[in-house]
């Protein structure tokens, strides 16, 4: 029976199963499951996955969800994944865990809430939240000096000093494509500083291509729906006294 | 050299990687690194770990940070430790990976936050926050629940249907006595609809005596 990936491509852990599968030539079904259409609520998705998040795996009957403990469990029960994305080595792997585990509360927790807040809520059904969003930004943008002066340090092309990229790379790099979504200038203020993580995303995607791209068409398409929406918003704003001259005649 | 272990044994994922070694006679030097005197804060100590976190471990040269990273280091490295702490079996070792894992944005953040908002801020030095005690109650709360229903419903007396302990438990049991610090009634109000997660803690309490109490007897006073 082939394995069963319960996913949301808008979802930044899923992305990185996804492009992991396909990296590696493992044979899987892609379940789309929508978070905007509440199709992670359904009891049905309850039976897979409890905590109702994305990704989820079902392989046989055996049932798996946390993006990280996934990645590990592919990488470890698949034959034919090259070792760099989950050394065998004792401390390399220690290192590894050690990223994945400061990602949770620290990149995936900041950016996550960040972007959520201030622009896509809509776009999955919910109200923006400022407050929350101001109490995120601090959190990303330490994440970012921390990822860029101590976690890129040294000569490697990728995390932790490797020259291959691991499930680490793939986690916390989808995780940043994230905030492809935000206004540019926004981007810009965040990721601008910071040049080696500009470098690690760039090497990231052309290490995992084609796949890295296509599995982003979604988020793309939603970062373009926005800024259309954003452009819009601007021009009415212009067209704002054009506007209330109109009015009189249609009272 | 000896394995050094930088803690402070007010920190819950501290005292999870002492009672592992403890429990499983790795020879080490626990160097106390006592956060409510900001000792985390200084240069030396961001030699060790630049996130300035606990608990962080030096073993000859290399230097590890983050406690479910340390634990899995140890029960790989240190010869002796019995496979139940960390299985070899992919499916047994993945589920452990990914209660290790839901437990940080859940059961530690509620916890962690909930404790420091409502009773330790005063001694360390920071200002209380409603508000963020209030948020993080509802995450301990859900987070008890899911430990209940899901986590320990199958046969077993560990998490995950096992019937000796792994260091899921010891991280997560060690997270809940945080709740120790608490007035009797706050904890019950939190614990005493939870009659699994009750008997779940003894259970992980007597597997691992007398260094579970012995290490925890700064949650007492």
């Amino acid at each position: 029976m082939t394995l069963k990936i319960y996913a949301d491509r808008m979802s930044q852990p899923s992305r990185a199963v996804i492009i992991f599968c396909k990296m590696n030539g493992i044979d899987y079904e892609e379940i789309k499951v929508h978070i905007s259409k509440g199709q992670h609520l359904t009891s049905e998705f309850a039976e897979i996955n409890p905590m109702k998040q994305l990704p989820a795996i079902a392989d046989g009957r055996f049932k798996l969800f946390e993006s990280h403990a996934i990645l590990i469990y592919l990488a470890s029960a698949f034959p034919g994944v090259a070792d760099h994305w989950y050394p065998a080595d004792v401390s390399r792997r220690s290192r590894i865990h050690s990223v994945l585990d400061w990602h949770h509360s620290n990149l995936r927790r900041g950016a996550a809430t960040y972007v959520f807040n201030t622009t896509i809520a809509p776009v999955l059904g919910r109200p923006l939240n400022p407050q929350a969003a101001a109490v995120a930004e601090p959190i990303l943008s330490s994440a970012l000096s921390k990822l860029e002066s101590f976690w890129l340090k040294g000569n490697g092309r990728f995390l932790l000093g490797g020259n291959q990229p691991s499930i680490a790379d793939l986690s916390l790099v989808c995780a940043i494509m994230q905030l492809e979504v935000l206004d540019e200038k926004e981007r810009a203020r965040l990721l601008g500083p910071h040049k080696k993580i500009q470098q690690w995303i760039e090497i990231t995607r052309n290490a995992t291509s084609p796949h890295f791209d296509e599995v982003h068409k979604v988020l793309m398409k939603a970062k373009e729906k926005l800024q259309n929406q954003r452009l819009k918003a601007a021009k009415n704003e212009e067209g704002g006294s054009d506007m209330k001259k109109a009015l009189p005649s249609r009272l | 050299m000896k394995l050094k272990v930088y803690a402070d044994r007010m920190s819950q994922p501290s005292r999870a990687v002492i009672i592992f070694c403890k429990v499983n006679v790795i020879d080490y030097e626990e160097i106390k690194v006592l956060i409510s005197k900001g000792q985390h804060l200084t240069s030396e100590f961001a030699e060790i770990n630049p996130m300035k976190r606990l608990p962080a471990i030096v073993d000859g040269r290399f230097k590890l940070f983050e406690s479910h990273a340390i634990l899995i280091y140890l029960a790989c490295a240190f010869p002796g430790v019995a496979d139940h702490w960390y299985p070899a079996d992919v499916a047994k070792r993945s589920r452990i990976h990914s209660v290790l894992d839901w437990h940080h944005s859940n059961l530690r953040r509620g916890a962690d936050t909930y404790v420091s908002n409502a009773t330790i801020a005063p001694v360390v030095g920071r200002p209380l926050n409603p508000q963020a005690a209030a948020e993080a109650e509802t995450l301990l709360s859900s987070s008890l629940s899911k430990l209940e229903s899901f986590w320990l419903k199958d046969a077993g007396r560990f998490l995950l249907g096992g019937n000796q302990p792994s260091i899921a438990d010891l991280s997560l049991v060690c997270e809940i006595m945080e709740l120790e610090v608490l007035d009797e009634k706050d904890r019950a109000r939190f614990l005493g609809p939870h009659k699994k997660v009750q008997r779940w803690i003894e259970n992980t309490r007597s597997a691992t005596n007398p260094h579970f109490d012995e290490v925890h007897e700064v949650c007492r006073h």
